[in-house]
């Protein structure tokens, strides 16, 4: 398998890289780490005249945390979430989600830029980003633009992005202190993506739940921020009523289709599972 | 020579046993080996193969003019550019390279083109008109078989089979001896169970490639990765109808077989677009044509019923084994007949092989075709008996053991054989003894191969330094170079690092079967040891003659030429480098040379402990620890078996949970790519410990068995069972994934 033909681009900085876009509009297309692109490349399921690359854009690289705000570049590497002792402290669940995606090469190599700009529905950090309800930024021709990633996803490689927009940063309010979470995902084998995934984060004051995001990878066409699994548990005890009620409610939300993973029943089940493991484990953590 | 038959003797040895570094290990590191993809040639074309989308569908019109006209394109052939009279296996293997009038299953070949770039031939390919009329297909064994089932091939019955049967079966074995009846009435417990299993890929991960040039006189040159390439030759020669020995063919390094490049695919078609267009034609198998194409294992469907007293003898087992080698006759379905009980010695035994044709692509080996199907039936029957008796499954196994001289289930009487000693091993292992937790079960299997012997030969050279090449005719796919020249060394009496074993090609040596049936360290080393003692034959008459005595009054030690005893006279021992440095002056170059077909290859049996645990609500297996114990007769280079007993296990790990040929209602297989078709990679894996149990194979100078087959045969037993110990329910059918578990945890659930 082999890609079609096209013209390379290196820009070394945003401004560039945004002009290669606005004069080639939809015949451009942007590569990061390549690992979702270069297969759909290979598969001919992408063919651009133009390609991109974003690697030598320092501007997009590095993780800071700011007083309340989490902010990663989009060409930080899967890896480089792993490794960073700042994320590690202040958003833990960022690196168990990075864990869990894929091996340590395709991790070497794929970006989060990438990861939650491709609009796979399989990708883990779309989820996980609307579960810690980040903000996406957006920049083109007509300037910056800030998109919640719970309102990013629209269809399977569909997104609120426009052809000519650049993702360049994503910004994450910070967790509170004590804040439990836990991202849990089941897969066939390492290097997979999800047969279902779940993201989970909460917080408990004297035995009630105060908050509670919870967020579900690959069991629709969008990840899917299940809102009312979330209010389910909050103002709860998190007993076996609430937990069973937030599961019922996130099984609404998803709509899974049958694949080589398993059929649809199957899917349904190992989610509800999944997301009473990860309620559970952040339940656990939550302090 | 005086001691010709030293070796015979030998219990210890210089080299053979010892770990030194592999001699391909730097060119593979350094990206110097070139594989089959690597080759390239001035002029040379870039060629592609159109494959039918539907699972069977007659072809009425293929139309090339627009692909003709297209820029680039230099030749285009179909099935009217192939040899036509063919009969017997080569016209199967032709109606497999390029389809006639039919396509027989998802990927079938049905054209292919050749043009300057690839680019410039994928696009042609687009302007290829077929015109296909779809008829009903059937993929399932079971369905094949059954009344109503769409016919393959009317005909294709060899005459073996019972009257009454689908056409599509289309062979038929039976084996064994005694009376099974009698001895099921003999039993305190008979349990009966049917088993499936769905096809498998050798999963390498380099895919098929080649190079070829043909003239239009029917000369030409082939480079390929292959297992075999003087079958290759062969294959092609005669599908191209031109001689055998007009085509030189040189195999590539090999990035993996398994099995899967003992059979001839796209080297046929390269050979005939490159007569046609009179230049070099490259092609590379995409990965997604590897797997719709290229031979995944037989689907198999199995009944089995055995007898047993409560003291666990065995009083008969029968077996009923119904394989698909796809739209072809050639299901290994009598191997998985006649391995299915040969590691037990059985007073009454019967078993049974179907060969049924389906709309898959044409099977190939995979390690022991067709056992481990039979394995993890029998051995399924034979843990629930025991879990039923109260037995332990270790000690049941070890009761009713082959031994040497007990009679095979298949019918020859066993020469020395090492299966008790692999059972005793692992019953004192400390694996066997380990605690389990809650929701964690063990499972034991044994497992068998034939090994074989097969055509080969072998010439050693020696240079004017006193340092040897080796030429062998079996590609390495396993360390086999390194064996080699660890035996010739033995023999030679010098440093391994000296010796050089390179694969010639098919012009430079004579025939040489196939890397398959775990025959290479066997034959080719047989043959190694035989041609290293016959340059020293010649070694010791150079020496004889500058000592002026008798030939046989000088024997060969450590890379010395000896006057046998003080009768021979008084002589210095002289080294080989004095012998090779004069060599041109003193009767000419110095080789050795050896070919034959073995016949004493070895039967090899090994027995595998494993602990999973199952997730009873995810249905998610883990495979916590592993024990392969393995007879090898005599561990040549011991890392390398390990390495074959590692690798056994990982493949039947896959094989048990993940791996299986997804076909759709439409009959195209749904994944054809590594994303969905999942091998187990080293982070889903323990480390695989291993035991290597050496019970010397008489019929090898050093009693080296073949190791590379037997250790896929128990994984898919032993893994089932420590699933179905785990769970809490017998898995009938693999993969056992995650579904399937589920499926069975709730069925048991429901009653
Ligand atoms: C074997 C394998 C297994 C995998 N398993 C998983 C898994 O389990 N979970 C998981 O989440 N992912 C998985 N992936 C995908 C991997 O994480 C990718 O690296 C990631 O999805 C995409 O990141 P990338 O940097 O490689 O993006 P690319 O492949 O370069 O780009 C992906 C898409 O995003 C666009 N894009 C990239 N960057 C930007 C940007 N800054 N602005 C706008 N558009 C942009 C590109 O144009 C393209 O359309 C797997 C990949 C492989 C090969």
């Amino acid at each position: 398998m082999i890609p079609a033909g096209f013209e390379y681009h290196r820009p070394a900085d945003v401004a560039s890289a945004l002009a290669i876009l606005t004069t080639h509009g939809d015949e451009a297309r942007v590569i990061a780490g390549g690992h979702s692109l270069i297969p759909m490349m290979k598969l001919r399921m992408a063919e651009m005249g133009h390609l991109v690359d974003l690697q030598d854009i320092t501007e997009l690289k590095g993780i800071s945390v700011d007083g309340d705000t989490i902010t990663i570049g989009a060409m930080t590497t899967q890896h480089e979430l792993i490794t960073s002792d700042a994320l590690a402290e202040a958003a833990p669940i960022i690196r168990e989600a990075a864990l869990v995606i894929a091996d340590p090469q395709v991790r070497y190599m794929g970006t989060i830029g990438g990861n939650v700009a491709n609009g796979d529905p399989g990708n883990d950090m779309p989820g996980l980003m609307q579960c810690l309800d980040a903000t996406y930024i957006l920049v083109g021709p007509d300037g910056m633009r800030p998109v919640a990633a719970r309102e990013f996803y629209e269809a399977a490689y569909f997104t609120a992005r426009e052809d000519e927009e650049i993702l360049t940063q994503i910004s994450i309010p910070r967790p509170a202190p004590g804040t439990g979470y836990a991202y849990e995902k089941q897969k066939r084998k390492i290097g997979d993506y999800a047969t279902a995934a779940s993201g989970v984060m909460l917080t408990v004051a004297g035995g009630t739940c105060t908050s509670a995001s919870i967020a579900m990878t690959n069991l629709a066409d969008t990840p899917i921020w299940a809102e009312a699994a979330g209010a389910a548990l909050v103002g709860s005890d998190l007993g076996e009523d609430a937990i069973t009620a937030a599961i019922a409610a996130a099984k609404d939300a998803i709509d899974p289709v049958a694949d080589n993973r398993g059929p649809v029943e199957f899917k349904m089940h190992v989610a509800g599972v999944i997301l009473r493991r990860a309620i559970d484990r952040a339940i656990a953590r939550a302090g | 020579m005086a001691r010709d038959e030293f070796e015979a003797e030998r219990t210890t040895y210089n080299f053979v046993g010892t770990r030194p570094d592999r001699p391909d290990g730097i060119d593979k590191v350094t990206g110097r080996a070139r594989f089959g993809a690597d080759m390239t040639a001035p002029g040379m074309l870039h060629a592609v193969i159109l494959r039918s989308p539907h699972a069977h569908a007659k072809i009425v019109k293929i139309d090339t003019s627009k692909a003709e006209a297209a820029p680039g394109v230099k030749a285009i052939v179909t099935r009217a550019d192939f040899a036509d009279g063919l009969d017997g296996e080569n016209w199967n293997i032709l109606e497999n390279v390029m389809a006639g009038d039919t396509a027989l299953y998802d990927g079938h070949a049905v054209c292919a083109l050749a043009a300057t770039s690839m680019l410039e031939a994928r696009d042609a390919a687009k302007l290829v008109e077929i015109e296909y009329e779809r008829i009903p297909h059937v993929t399932d064994v079971d369905k094949a078989m059954a009344p109503g089932a769409p016919v393959i091939r009317e005909g294709a019955d060899d005459g073996s089979v019972p009257a009454g049967m689908h056409p599509n079966v289309v062979r038929y074995h039976e084996s064994g001896h005694g009376d099974v009846e009698a001895g099921f009435a003999k039993a305190d417990l008979v349990l009966e169970e049917t088993f499936k299993t769905e096809a498998t890929h050798q999963g390498y991960i380099e895919p098929h490639a080649c190079l070829g040039h043909m003239g239009t006189d029917g000369k030409g040159e082939l480079w390929c990765c292959t297992q075999g390439h003087w079958n290759v030759q062969k294959v092609c020669a005669a599908l191209l109808g031109t001689e055998t020995s007009a085509l030189r063919v040189t195999a590539s390094e090999i990035g993996g077989g398994f099995g899967g490049k003992t059979a001839v695919f796209i080297e046929p078609v390269a050979l005939a677009l490159s007569r046609k267009a009179n230049r070099p034609v490259k092609l590379v198998m995409p990965r997604a044509d590897v797997f719709r194409a290229t031979g995944p294992t037989s689907p198999a469907s199995m009944d089995i019923k055995i007898g047993m007293t409560k003291d666990g003898t065995i009083t008969a087992a029968k077996g009923v084994f119904r394989l698909s080698g796809g739209a072809f006759p050639e299901a290994p379905m009598e191997f998985s007949a006649m391995c299915a009980f040969a590691c037990y010695d059985l007073e009454n035994v019967l078993q049974m092989g179907y060969d049924v044709m389906s709309n898959r692509p044409k099977q190939a080996a995979y390690r022991a075709p067709g056992a481990p199907m039979a394995a993890f039936a029998v051995e399924s029957v034979l843990d629930e008996m025991c879990n039923q008796l109260g037995l332990d499954p270790l000690e049941v196994r070890l009761k009713n053991a082959a031994k040497t001289g007990s009679k095979a289930s298949y019918g020859p009487r066993f020469d020395q054989i090492g299966l008790v000693e692999t059972l005793e091993a692992a019953i004192n292992h400390p694996h066997y003894k380990a605690p389990l937790a809650e929701g964690q079960g063990r499972g034991v299997a044994c497992g068998f191969w034939f090994n074989h012997g097969g055509e080969t030969s072998v010439s050693l050279m020696l240079s004017e330094d006193g340092t040897a090449q080796i030429a062998v005719g079996t590609p390495d796919i396993g360390g086999s170079r390194a064996s080699m020249a660890l035996m010739a060394a033995e023999v030679l009496g010098i440093p391994y690092e000296n010796i050089r074993c390179v694969i010639a090609d098919t012009s430079s040596l004579g025939y040489n079967e196939i890397s398959h049936g775990s025959r290479v360290t066997y034959a080719s080393g047989l043959a190694t040891i035989k041609a290293a003692k016959d340059a020293v034959n010649r070694m010791c008459q150079r020496a004889a003659a500058k000592w002026g005595i008798d030939p046989d009054a000088v024997y060969w030690e450590d890379g010395y030429a000896k006057p046998s005893g003080p009768n021979a006279g008084e002589f210095d021992p002289m080294h080989i480098t004095e012998i090779t440095a004069n060599m041109g002056a003193t009767g000419g170059p110095i080789n050795g040379h050896f070919e034959a077909t073995p016949e004493g290859a070895g039967v090899s049996f090994g027995t595998h402990i494993v602990d999973a645990e199952v997730d009873p609500e995810t249905g998610h297996t883990k495979i916590l620890r592993y024990t392969v114990v393995q007879d090898a007769g005599k561990a040549v280079h011991p890392t390398y078996v390990e390495g074959q007993y590692q690798g056994g296990a990982v493949q039947g790990i896959g094989w048990a949970l993940n791996e299986e040929y997804i076909y759709g209602e439409d009959g195209s297989l749904q994944n054809a790519l590594f994303l969905d078709y999942r091998v187990p990679v080293a982070s889903d894996l323990p480390m695989i410990d291993t035991v290597i149990v050496e019970v010397p194979n008489p019929g090898h100078p050093f009693g080296v068995r073949g190791v590379g087959e037997t250790g896929i045969v128990p994984p898919l037993a032993a893994i089932a069972n420590a699933v179905s110990n785990a769970a809490g329910v017998r898995m009938r059918q693999l993969p056992a994934s995650p579904p399937r578990i589920l499926a069975a945890l709730k069925d048991r659930d429901a009653g």
